[in-house]
């Protein structure tokens, strides 16, 4: 069944500068399957798709989409595959000199010989999906947090790409908005079969569009497997993350508690 | 002498006035223990608590005691919640780095600047010639756009400073011209001055200050929104995309400005001979004529198209090095500015050997 691996990822370690981000990660994602990752906030799941698309550089390890090996940009094989890769990054990243049509449409235009009519209907097409249809004519900045979010989401399926990255797609969203969004994906799953990645933290979002979770914890891969078994756990920080506890270690150590009453009673 | 103890009894509300006007005083406190009465606070804020953390310390450190009397419990709880931050640590520690390797790093760094200079000019020489004809994806429109941008909003600006610079040339040539009864050279001199030197030099200074510099402000600013990394998993190099462009926008109304200005200056040179040296007109023109080759102003051509070619090079590179936020931008532009005027002035010395 190797062929329907879509990603692979082996033993990947990321660094910045000297601090260690993640090490040591390894997981593969098949066809059609909608994987949700999990973490803290700052635990390195943004670093996780950075580095899954090519965008940082491992200090060890390798990524294979769709059986090629990922590198950087002077790679011609890694830029073929990134087209049929789509990625909605954490802070929309559309392009500030360009309205919001021209986001969308820049990659038709960069890499199909599509008729503009056409490029033109798909534009408003996707702005649909994503319930922006009025927003075409504006900028990125005369958007709201949330639009342009959305409208990046439409960006990133505009080529129809068999696999999407998400980062956080429903973080500064209405409930009815984000699972309007939840919907979406898991139509393009049924009805296109494309893998989606996701990072969330909405437990909702997760309950309704996860098949499988990864657990990012302190750098490494802490839980990987179904939702269901990780809803099952009843200890450690995937319990606490779903019962939306603290992590049962302290805040402050409960030492210095007592240096005060000693020393002020 | 004894240290005494010393109480003050606190205000009804602990905060950030009692802390400006205390903490002073309290800190200087140099007797025996220090007794805070709390008997008639009701509401104390993050300033205090956190001046109250420090007093505690400091005492401490001095053997001293300080005293909370009185302290309700949950002002107590929130002295003991806030967490001690953590200690310092310097990111690099260069300290134990001998000269030698200091040395190294800078060597190793130096050629990694040298390496990333020339693979963002490689790739703009390539994304500009060979690679557009690989696939129409030249933005459309968007070449005449930055020709506007670029070209004719500097044309004022340029034809002005070359007028200017074309009348002080010819006004000093001028008075040394007179003394010795060559005046009627001066066509000639200002003529070859501009259309060899001035003219290319001044409007790439110009541009350099405008175009290089918006070059560099653009793409370092796309680089911390992450839209350059959008354009990269898009499939587009962000080379072809940005610079290609400018690139061709500049290549193509740099010597056109530049002809402007030279233009400008040589008739600001023509103002100062009709009307200091009393010159004729068609005495300044036929001179210039008669000793202006067409090698000169092949030469000016050349000039115009290279120092060019330098400025989206350097402001390019600059705008790909960002890193950080705002700040990142703004230090990159003004060292991208600083080094194109550099450079720009280094390469045309090295032409006057040349051509
Ligand atoms: N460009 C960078 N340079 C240095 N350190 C970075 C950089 N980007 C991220 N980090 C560090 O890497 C760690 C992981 O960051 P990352 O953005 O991947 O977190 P995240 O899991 O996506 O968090 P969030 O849920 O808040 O988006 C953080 O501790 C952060 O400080
Ligand atoms: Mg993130």
């Amino acid at each position: 069944m190797t062929s329907s691996i879509i990603a692979q990822v082996r033993n990947l370690s990321v660094q910045y500068g000297t601090k260690h981000v993640l090490s040591d990660i390894s997981t593969s994602i098949v066809q059609s399957e909608i994987r949700v990752i999990l973490g803290a906030s700052g635990c390195g799941k943004t670093t996780l798709l950075k580095a899954m698309v090519g965008l940082l550089k491992p200090v060890a390890g390798s990524i294979r989409l769709f059986d090629t090996e990922i590198n950087d940009q002077d790679d011609p094989a890694t830029v073929e595959v990134l087209k049929k890769v789509g990625v909605l990054f954490q802070n929309c990243a559309l392009l500030g000199s360009l309205t919001i049509e021209d986001n969308i449409s820049l990659p038709l235009q960069m890499h199909t010989d599509l008729p503009l009519q056409v490029i033109k209907e798909i534009v408003s097409y996707k702005l649909a999906q994503v319930k922006l249809t009025d927003a075409g004519p504006l900028l990125p900045s005369e958007l709201s947090g949330g639009m342009r979010k959305r409208a990046a989401l439409a960006r990133a399926l505009v080529l129809d790409p068999p696999l999407l990255f998400c980062d956080e797609p429903s973080a500064g969203l209405d409930p009815v908005t984000a699972a309007g969004l939840d919907r979406l994906l898991i139509t393009l799953r049924e009805s296109l079969g494309i893998t989606i990645v996701v990072v969330t933290h909405e437990l909702h979002s997760i309950e309704s569009i996860a098949d499988n979770i990864s657990f990012l914890y302190d750098g490494s891969l802490f839980f990987e497997g179904p939702f269901t078994e990780a809803r099952k756990l009843t200890g450690g920080p995937v319990y606490d993350f779903f019962t939306r506890q603290e992590s049962n270690q302290p805040l402050h150590d409960e030492t210095r508690q007592d240096h005060f009453v000693e020393t002020y009673q | 002498m004894a240290f005494q103890e010393k109480t003050i009894s606190l205000p009804s509300a602990l905060d950030r006035e009692w802390v400006e006007k205390t903490f002073g005083p309290l800190e200087g406190f140099n007797g025996g223990d220090l007794i805070l009465d709390f008997s008639q606070t009701m509401r104390i804020d993050s300033a205090a608590l956190c001046a109250i953390r420090i007093l505690d310390k400091m005492y401490k450190d001095r053997g001293r005691k300080l005293v909370l009397r009185n302290i309700a419990a949950s002002f107590l709880s929130t002295l003991g919640a806030a967490p001690e931050p953590a200690p310092a640590v310097s990111k690099e520690d260069f300290s134990f780095h001998g000269p030698l390797i200091r040395a190294g790093d800078r060597l190793i760094a130096a050629k990694e600047t040298i390496v990333h200079a020339l693979s963002v000019l490689v790739e703009m020489i390539y994304w500009g010639t060979l690679g557009i004809l690989k696939k129409q994806d030249f933005r459309r429109g968007i070449l005449g756009e930055q020709m506007f941008q670029l070209g004719y909003k500097a044309l004022g600006i340029v034809a002005l400073l070359s007028f200017l610079i074309g009348m002080v040339l010819a006004l000093q040539a001028a008075i040394q011209l007179k003394t010795f009864g060559a005046g009627v050279f001066l066509g000639p001199l200002i003529g070859i001055t501009m259309v060899r030197e001035m003219g290319p030099l001044l409007t790439a200074i110009i541009l350099a200050g405008r175009t290089g510099s918006a070059t560099t402000a653009e793409i370092g600013t796309m680089g911390v929104g992450e839209e350059l990394d959008a354009l990269k998993t898009m499939g587009i190099n962000p080379i072809q995309f940005v610079v290609v462009p400018k690139f061709w926008a500049i290549s193509l109304t740099m010597p056109v400005l530049s002809i402007c200005g030279t233009v400008a200056g040589i008739i600001g040179g023509w103002c100062i001979g009709i009307f200091y040296l009393d010159l004729s007109s068609s005495l300044y023109w036929g001179q210039l004529w008669q000793y202006l080759f067409f090698r000169d102003v092949v030469a000016g051509f050349i000039k115009s198209v290279i120092f060019s070619w330098l400025i989206i090079w350097i402001g390019a590179f600059y705008g790909f090095r960002v890193r950080g936020g705002a700040e990142g931008v703004g230090r990159e532009t003004t060292a991208s500015v600083v080094a194109c005027i550099f450079i720009i002035i280094i390469a045309d010395a090295l032409f006057s050997f040349v051509i």
